[in-house]
């Protein structure tokens, strides 16, 4: 029980500093919203007319400039979930903006996840069992290659040469253009088609992790007197491999997961932008190029909680799996 | 970043680091060597020294290998790979090939200062941390840990965006800055567990001060996990830089192949048929990226003999 | 042309036929067989829309061009004027402006529309100032019916404004006037006296149905209009123009021949017009740019057809220095200009025009009476790619006449607060693209916009300024006839010319892409009715052109 007040205890903690660090960051930045607003105007080669320039900032508004004023009204809209009105998006609440956004990195961050999870796992045991051979080498080395490749990268190349050019996939987006989300089936279907591409992207560039954390993890459990003694009883080693040395590996694997989800959730970034993802992290990177300051504020703040939580959620997971930490 | 975390995992499987080395009795030349050479015995690492020499070699000799200077834009733009230009040509009229040497220069230089930078803060964080138990070790270690749980590539963009200049060195800083807590955990549970070893005690009876116990005892008996954490930092900054300056955040003018991919994408190369130019530059930054890893395999068999190669 | 219900209804079916098929089977064909269909790359989504047609809200979607109409569309190219909602204006004298009021037109509600709706319209600018976007009552003092027509009262003499006035969509007072506040009112529900009218909203696309009351009816071709939004990726955009899914997008896009054309020569065609002047700015309060003869050294030392080729893969040519966009505004041209205002490369006379400022060559560096080589630092946003290509060519070229200059890349927020408030030193900016010479030389060479340096400014960036120059800008704007303003118009590009005031470079683009194989009569270099442009009221002037195609 001390483990999950500790845990408890740390969250909150973790939970205020990444706020209050939210807080901070954003205002630290250089420029205007409202110069940002008139960039998108002037883009096309037009002057901005001064009477536009005030036309925006009335409708836009400026910031407060006080910090401890700010500090405390940011506190107290948090609190219900009032993050003031987005510079991009004028017409709905920053909260709206966000909740329509949350569900799609949420399920693509979470499938990802589980599934490069399950796969790099499985490859991990299987390199760490045949370690130091050519199964080994070629997954571990395939996998490094592949996680260091840029995930933006791999998704650009995706892009063109499985929607565009051979046109097997859409360019773009969560759903065709004109749908209204719905859980449908026909929407749904919809929607997991558009999701194929970030989705394989992101596995396949977060897939390393697992391997390796498996790999090493088997490899350490392997040379366990208790594993030895096993094999030294006659146990066949795939035998040994899967019932004792993988069994034992896996549970350090699962604490991993925290830190593997910031990787997915960065790669998201920029993977949602080649695709135009209507996630999260697309809308991160609008919101930097606008000094969207609430929507930026709202967007960091909504990521970090998210990560928060779910390596919270694995600590529960990980003290209902672990006898020894339940003590 | 989704290879932060995988890089820099190798060398520090969860739980308690791995069996530490017995205290160094030789000069540190002898040290490194002998290290270089187990680093040599390993297949993997191997590939990657050779990988990262042939990195260092392009950097170091790109004035003379490159046919053009990778700025001129004197070429027809958008043309195909040709006896001229080796890579085709930008949108801008601009030699890829030579660019691509170039650009070598930038990645490493990333790559290899901020690796450097955040081992040096991981290393004086996790010693401090581990040599001062109580407030300063729990605020550090609070420190640490909420840094590891930030999301680490929105947490650069937010910061890249933050400085006002655009340069190769805001990156590097914003790297630094959020690249160093890994290691900074890893060096001070090593700490901690050398803390307690006789050795250790043994010179602060015989009268040696702290620091020095510090510098000369206990730091050389964590080579292997510092060179594993600035691997780590170093793959983490080559793929950050490659992010930032892809979304635009980096400095358009610099040769880098981060700004070759962020111009690939502005002018469309693949749309219009160039494939080099988005092809070559994610290749490059892999390799990189994938040497430094190679050789972290080679730093982890330094430290964990069971996972050395037989 | 009109369908029956029956028929609309079939080709709904089919649409959505075709749309499920493309779920299923994964192959996107271009979907408006049916003919009534026109597709307009729509806005940006920034990922999705947000509904919003309020047509004096920032953010609005570029669909309220079709919904509401304005007095009179006057041609971005030349200025000549179509009647919308008025029959025609007059100048009673250089301050007063009357507009004969269309009759017989109805809102999409029904109702009648009437003058009072014109003069709620302008009221309601001058009541929520943050609605009045183009500065209608920094000029108007007074607006008011009678009978058939508004008649306009000026604070001063300014005949070229009402071309601004003439643009203003006019909203129907009965809805409106109950709106709590009509600044921030989302309008989800439109009524316009336009061709068209909203007919379904979703995140990703809006699609808006002909109004079969409207006034002029018979030109209209399409049943419907669907404006897929844009991504926020610029690139994926233009593998979604590429793959042929719009009739109609302004898209930039590099190399179209092969990307665009070539993808379906039998349809696809591109119109890139010059629509604005993309000029290197020289802060004028510092030296030596306060210098006309150092200005004119750098003008002369550019080659700018190689600035343009860089920048805009050559769709466009470098600028006139006479201020005016060629070949749109060629009717203004003052004859006595040299080469129609065109500068080429002159390294000799450029060490002459350095020479006069007191700058010498010195083993290959520009040198001062300082003794100092001459600097230069050039700002731009670092993600206006154009901008940046074009400006790096710059720096290559002023370095081969001894400048060393670099590039600065800030965001645009600090660029534009650079610029803005005359702390920069060399900056890259736009110039023009309004279609009329004295809205485009007010806004670059007025001393009234010229604010100290520290005082935000929204035109008039290197902060020009001469009495002289002020008052050749009155003359033209208090000019009513023809052969007056002709002759203004010469004085003030004897200025431009001469002065430099701006170092104009190349044109910026209107980037059109058209198929033909719904529809016909896009604007094109033969048939330059308009600018190509989506997002303005340039559509509903193409929509009142467009005729279908006759073999789908």
């Amino acid at each position: 029980m001390r483990y999950v007040l500790g845990k408890v205890g740390l969250f909150l903690v973790t939970l205020w500093a990444a706020v209050t660090l939210n807080f901070v960051l954003p205002r630290l930045m250089p420029g205007s919203p409202v110069d940002a607003a008139l960039g998108r105007l002037a883009q096309s080669g037009r002057p901005v007319t001064e009477a536009e320039r005030r036309a925006v900032e009335i409708q836009l508004g400026l910031p407060d400039t006080n910090p401890f004023v700010q500090y405390w009204e940011y506190w107290r809209s948090l609190v219900r979930l009032q993050f003031g009105r987005s510079y991009s998006f004028p017409t709905e609440t920053v909260a709206q903006t966000i909740g329509k956004a949350l569900p799609w990195t949420l399920v693509l961050v979470g499938v990802t996840t589980v599934v490069a999870f399950i796969i790099g796992t499985l490859l991990g045991i299987y390199a760490g069992w045949r370690r130091n051979r050519l199964p080994d080498a070629s997954v571990t080395i395939g996998s490094t290659l592949l996680g260091a490749f840029p995930p933006f990268w791999l998704g650009l190349l995706a892009l063109y040469v499985l929607a565009f050019q051979l046109d097997w996939f859409p360019i773009k987006g969560g759903y065709v253009p004109g749908a209204t989300p719905n859980l449908s089936p026909t929407f749904l279907g919809d929607a997991a088609w558009h999701s194929v591409l970030p989705a394989a992207t992101l596995a396949l560039t977060s897939l390393s992790g697992w391997v390796f954390g498996m790999r090493n993890n088997m490899i350490n459990t392997l040379g366990e007197d208790y594993v030895v003694f096993a094999e030294a009883n006659g146990l066949r080693s795939r035998t040994v491999a899967l019932l004792y040395a993988a069994r034992n590996a896996l549970l350090p694997n699962v604490t991993a997961f925290g830190l593997t989800l910031g990787g997915v959730i960065g790669g998201s970034v920029l993977v949602e932008g080649v695709f135009s993802y209507p996630g999260l992290g697309n809308l991160l990177f609008i919101a930097v190029s606008n000094r969207d300051y609430p929507l930026m504020q709202a967007l960091f703040l909504a990521i970090t909680v998210s990560m928060l939580v779910a390596i919270f959620l694995v600590d529960l997971l990980y003290f209902r799996l672990d006898p020894r930490v339940r003590r | 970043m989704t290879t932060i975390t995988p890089s820099m995992k190798p060398s520090a499987p969860p739980g308690p680091p791995a069996t530490a080395s017995v205290p160094v009795a030789i000069g540190p030349l002898r040290f490194l060597g002998r290290a270089l050479g187990t680093l040599w015995a390993n297949g993997k690492a191997r590939i990657g020294l050779v990988i990262l020499a042939a990195n260092i070699i392009i950097a170091l000799f790109a004035p003379l290998l490159a046919p053009h200077s990778p700025t001129s834009t004197d070429f027809k733009p958008y043309s195909d790979p040709s006896a001229s230009n080796w890579f085709g040509t930008t949108g801008n009229g601009q030699d890829v090939f030579s660019q691509m040497l170039y650009g070598a220069r930038v990645s490493l230089l990333v790559g290899l200062l901020a690796g450097a930078a955040a081992t040096v803060f991981a290393v004086v964080v996790g010693l401090i941390a581990g040599y001062r138990p109580g407030v300063v070790d729990d605020l550090l270690s609070f420190v640490t840990n909420l840094t590891l749980v930030l999301p680490g590539l929105p947490l650069m963009i937010v910061l890249a965006a933050y400085l006002p200049s655009r340069s190769v060195w805001t990156i590097v800083l914003v790297v630094a800055f959020t690249g160093w807590a890994y290691g900074a955990r890893v060096i001070r549970s090593q700490a901690k567990t050398l803390r307690t070893r006789e050795f250790v005690s043994a010179s602060l009876l015989a009268g040696e001060r702290l620091p020095r116990v510090v510098f000369r005892e206990i730091l050389p008996n964590m080579t292997s996990l510092v060179a594993g954490s600035f691997f780590g930092a170093a793959t983490a900054a080559v793929m950050a830089e490659a992010s930032l300056e892809f979304l635009g955040l980096g400095n358009p003018s610099t040769v880098s192949w981060g700004t070759i991919l962020y111009y690939a994408q502005q002018q469309n190369a693949l749309l219009t048929g160039q494939w080099v130019l988005v092809f070559a530059p994610g290749l490059a930054i892999a390799l990189l990226a994938t040497s430094f890893t190679l050789i972290n395999f080679g730093i982890d068999a330094l430290s964990n003999p069971r996972l050395r190669e037989k | 042309m009109r369908r029956t219900r029956l028929a609309q209804s079939t080709i709904l079916a089919a649409a959505a036929a075709l749309t499920m098929g493309m779920v299923a089977a994964c192959h996107s064909t271009p979907s408006t067989t049916g003919g009534g269909t026109l597709t307009i790359q729509g806005d940006s989504g920034n990922p999705t829309l947000v509904e919003n047609f309020n047509p004096f809200a920032s953010g609005h979607l570029n669909g309220v061009n079709l919904i509401y109409e304005p007095l009179e569309i006057p041609s971005p190219i030349d200025g000549t004027y179509t009647e919308y909602l008025a029959t025609g204006h007059t100048f009673t004298d250089p301050k007063t402006l009357v507009y004969t009021i269309r009759q017989g037109v109805k809102w999409s509600d029904g109702k009648d529309f009437t003058p009072d709706d014109v003069v709620f319209t302008f009221t309601m600018l001058r009541d929520h100032p943050g609605m009045d976007g183009s500065g209608i009552w920094q000029q108007v003092s007074d607006v008011s019916a009678n009978a058939d027509t508004v008649t306009f009262t000026f604070k001063a003499a300014n005949v070229p404004f009402a071309s601004t006035v003439a643009q203003v969509p006019i909203v129907p007072q009965h809805l409106w006037s109950a709106m709590a506040d009509p600044s921030k009112d989302p309008n989800t529900s439109p009524v316009g006296t336009g061709p068209f009218a909203l007919d379904s909203f979703a995140p990703t696309q809006y699609t808006l149905k002909k109004y079969a009351g409207y006034w002029q009816a018979d030109k209209i071709a399409p049943d419907e209009v669907d404006f897929p939004a844009q991504a926020s990726n610029q690139a994926t955009n233009q593998l979604d123009v590429s793959s042929g899914k719009f009739d109609w997008a302004y898209n930039f896009i590099p190399d179209v021949q092969n990307t665009y054309v070539s993808r379906d020569p039998a349809h696809n065609s591109y119109w890139f017009p010059p629509g604005g002047t993309i000029g290197l700015f020289l802060n004028l309060t510092k030296a030596p740019y306060n210098n006309v003869d150092f200005r004119q050294g750098v003008s002369l030392s550019l080659d700018r057809t190689a600035v343009a080729t860089k920048a805009v893969n050559g769709y466009l040519d470098q600028a006139s220095m006479s201020g005016l966009i060629l070949p749109n505004l060629k009717q203004w041209l003052d004859p006595s200009l040299p080469n129609q205002g065109l500068i080429t490369e002159n390294p000799a006379e450029a060490q002459a025009a350095f020479a006069r400022a007191g700058y010498t060559m010195n083993s290959g560096k520009l040198v001062g009476p300082d003794g100092k080589q001459v600097t230069m630092s050039i700002s731009m946003p670092g993600n206006f790619s154009d901008w940046v290509a074009g400006a790096t060519e710059v720096v290559n070229q002023l370095a081969a006449v001894g400048i060393s200059a670099k590039l600065d890349l800030p965001e645009y927020a600090q660029y534009y607060q650079g610029i803005s408030n005359g702390t920069f030193d060399a900056a890259f900016g736009g110039y023009g693209g309004t279609g009329n010479p004295y809205t485009d030389f007010n806004n670059a060479l007025a001393s009234g916009f010229a604010t100290p340096v520290g005082t935000a400014t929204g035109n008039n960036f290197q902060r020009f300024k001469d009495p002289a120059v002020d008052q050749a800008l009155a003359t033209l704007a208090s000019a009513t006839d023809q052969a007056a303003q002709q002759q203004a118009t010469y004085a003030l590009e004897q200025v431009m010319y001469n002065q430099v005031p701006i170092v104009l470079l190349y044109y910026g683009g209107s980037w059109g892409l058209f198929s033909t194989k719904n529809f016909t009569g896009w604007p094109s270099a033969d048939n330059p009715y308009t600018l190509p442009t989506t997002y303005n009221n340039a559509l509903l002037t193409v929509l009142t052109h467009i005729t279908k195609a006759s073999t789908p």
